[in-house]
């Protein structure tokens, strides 16, 4: 039994604090509200320069991603580490279906959703029903993630290849014109977390939280470990696979490297490190304060890269549960970290057996 | 055919070596090196700097191995010294987290001093003539290196006091503790050992093909892959999966292509995950 004790709060670096604050319908509309009119101002600055507007849609891309990995990852602690590959099948299913098959683009895009959101969910079957653990879901979702990309790659006749193709469909559409698509990704960002907050209040999110705080209690009392898993992972995969195809129509083209594993993953763990895992809003906020650091740092050019390792390094390292946790600690209120040792990292280590 | 077995005897060789360092570390600490290409291209980078210099080959790649151990200690004694403090699952996915970001670190400086630069050793001499098939004098140092690297690594786990003690330790812990084994002490120098294994993965390989400074990802991710279908904490494993995957890519990048045949190494090693986790698994009971 001791083992399982050990094995079940191994995981805490996933625990998150907010999950274990309840908080009431209205309160977390108006927040959810809030955070929409907040980012809505964002064109009235950067709305006159078409670059930084891209800039903008991009970082709100992220915000999608990340917020579907941490419903994937933060809530049911599965280690998907395919986020950019799923939006992948998103986005270069979509442009397929459009533009070499012929559908419509909103056929097009539910489609390609419905597809990524199946592969997350068989990936999460597989590693389920094998009883995988988290760093072996993780390198059999890398090894989708890695194959994917070769796939893109080696098919150039279809995928364009290297270089990518220009998606032809929606050309003319609101969805390539320089504001519209913000909104348009906004309209995601707010639908992701409005789902979130609805899984998470619901009978669905008090069994992620039991499943993640420990997995074999959960599983006593009754909770079915694969079905919540794989609900969570078909939930994920498809927001970013949705996430993936709408960005890839607004972008009017797509290529390996926006879906790349270095490109997308990496950064996707940054942003949920930042803001914190497992909480409504961190995904968010660690996306828009990555999108500006990123901006102002583009001067650096290869040298950014060393500024997130440096980062990875240190948000793992102290500031282990993110900056929203944390900031919410420090500014008191009733939510008391001392008071949960077990979502404290370094204390839920000193309960396991030497 | 013969040829693209031979061509992949000799790659597999390097797998093989390559999956050593990894899955060593893995198997005694409990700890995912995702800097581990990086500890190579580092290595590789050293060698190169130093024949820049003036350094003849042989000097200057003996200085890469040193580097490689130096590197492997460093770790040690630095980002690894917070991983060692947990146990478990979280000690992997924190080694994992802090050594992407040490790679992420080395990369992006290593691209920015010295973009586009790659070490490649070239070995005089005339080619071989083996079963039909002209070897190149470089893919055979490369493969002659490689073999006596591990047919040593062999004869210190399996026979010398110090390979005993380590296998205890990957064993049981506890148990090596109580019979006056100092696991920290054993993981230093597993450590040490598999910088100097990635130092001679980039030697060898510049023998065959260049070895960049990008290199250390994709490096890394093989090292991995013929880990996990080696089984983790085996170097037997290491040795006969670097061995297959290294044939079956020769033959699948000579007949399909590169692209397809990496997709054939992972799909290949997703399937032995899941048909025999457990036995891959070393830390899972």
């Amino acid at each position: 039994m001791s083992e399982s004790f050990t094995a079940a709060h191994g995981t805490s670096l996933v625990g998150g604090a907010e999950a274990h604050t309840a908080r009431s319908w209205p309160n977390l509309l108006a927040t959810i509200a809030a955070t929409g009119a907040a980012l809505a101002l964002v064109p009235l600055w950067v709305g006159s320069s078409r670059v930084l507007t891209g800039v903008a849609v991009l970082g709100l891309a992220f915000g999608c991603y990340a917020i579907a990995f941490n419903l994937i990852f933060g809530s049911t602690g599965q280690l998907f580490l395919c986020v950019g590959a799923l939006a992948g099948v998103g986005g270069y299913g979509a442009a397929i279906l459009a533009d070499q098959v012929g559908l419509p683009i909103v056929a097009s895009i539910l489609l390609a959703t419905l597809a990524a959101s199946l592969i997350g969910g068989l990936l999460s079957w597989v590693a389920v029903r094998r009883s995988l653990g988290v760093i072996f879901t993780g390198i059999v979702t890398l090894i989708f993630a890695l194959s994917f990309e070769n796939l893109v790659l080696g098919v150039s006749s279809v995928t364009g290849g290297d270089a990518g193709n220009p998606i032809a469909a929606g050309a003319e559409t609101f969805l390539r014109a320089r504001i519209p698509p913000y909104y348009v990704m906004l309209g995601l960002v707010l639908l992701f977390l409005l789902v979130h907050a609805l899984l998470r209040r619901s009978y669905i999110g008090w069994a992620f939280r039991a499943l993640r705080d420990d997995e074999v209690a959960a599983e006593l009392a009754g909770v079915n470990v694969t079905r919540y898993r794989v609900y969570a992972a078909l939930a994920g995969s498809g927001m970013l696979g949705l996430a993936g195809a709408t960005y890839s129509f607004t972008a009017g083209r797509v290529n390996p490297t926006t879906f790349g594993f270095a490109q997308v993953d990496v950064v996707v763990i940054v942003m949920l490190a930042f803001g914190g895992i497992g909480t409504l809003l961190g995904p968010i906020l660690g996306a828009v304060v990555f999108t500006v650091i990123d901006e102002l740092l583009i001067e650096l050019g290869q040298l950014r890269l060393v500024a997130y390792g440096a980062l990875i390094i240190v948000l793992f390292l102290w500031i282990r549960r993110g900056l929203i946790p944390t900031l919410r600690s420090l500014l008191g209120g009733g939510d008391d970290p001392a008071s949960r040792p077990d979502t404290t990292p370094g204390r839920a280590v000193s309960t396991g057996p030497d | 055919m013969t040829a693209s077995i031979l061509d992949g005897i000799v790659l597999g060789l390097q797998f093989g070596v390559l999956a050593s360092g990894l899955t060593l570390v893995y198997g005694l600490g409990g700890v995912l090196n995702l800097a581990y290409g990086q500890m190579a291209v580092i290595s590789a980078l050293v060698v190169l700097l130093t024949m820049d210099a003036g350094v003849p080959a042989v000097p200057a790649a003996l200085l890469g191995l040193l580097a490689g151990g130096l590197l492997g200690w460093l770790f040690d004694a630095t980002i690894l010294r917070p991983v060692y403090r947990r146990k478990g699952e979280a000690r992997v996915l924190l080694s994992l987290l802090l050594t992407l970001g040490v790679a992420f670190i080395v990369d992006g400086y290593l691209n920015w001093a010295y973009p586009l630069r790659g070490l490649s050793l070239r070995i005089g001499g005339d080619a071989v003539e083996i079963l039909g098939v002209r070897m190149r004098m470089g893919s055979l140092a490369a493969s002659g290196i490689t073999l006596v690297v591990l047919a040593v690594l062999f004869y210190v786990f399996r026979y010398t006091r110090l390979g005993r003690a380590i296998r205890s330790v990957i064993e049981n812990e506890q148990g090596a503790k109580l019979v006056g084994i100092d696991p920290p002490q054993m993981l230093r120098l597993i450590l040490i050992l598999s910088g100097v294994l990635a130092a001679v993965v980039a030697v060898t390989r510049s023998m065959v093909a260049p070895v960049n400074v990008q290199a250390g990802f994709s490096l890394t991710v093989l090292g991995l892959i013929v880990t996990v279908v080696g089984g983790l904490g085996s170097i037997t494993g290491a040795f006969l999966a670097g061995l297959v995957l290294g044939i079956i890519n020769s033959i699948a990048a000579a007949y399909i292509g590169t692209f397809l045949s990496l997709i054939i190494l992972l799909v290949a090693a997703g399937f032995t995950i899941l048909i025999r986790p457990a036995g891959l698994l070393g830390v899972r009971e």
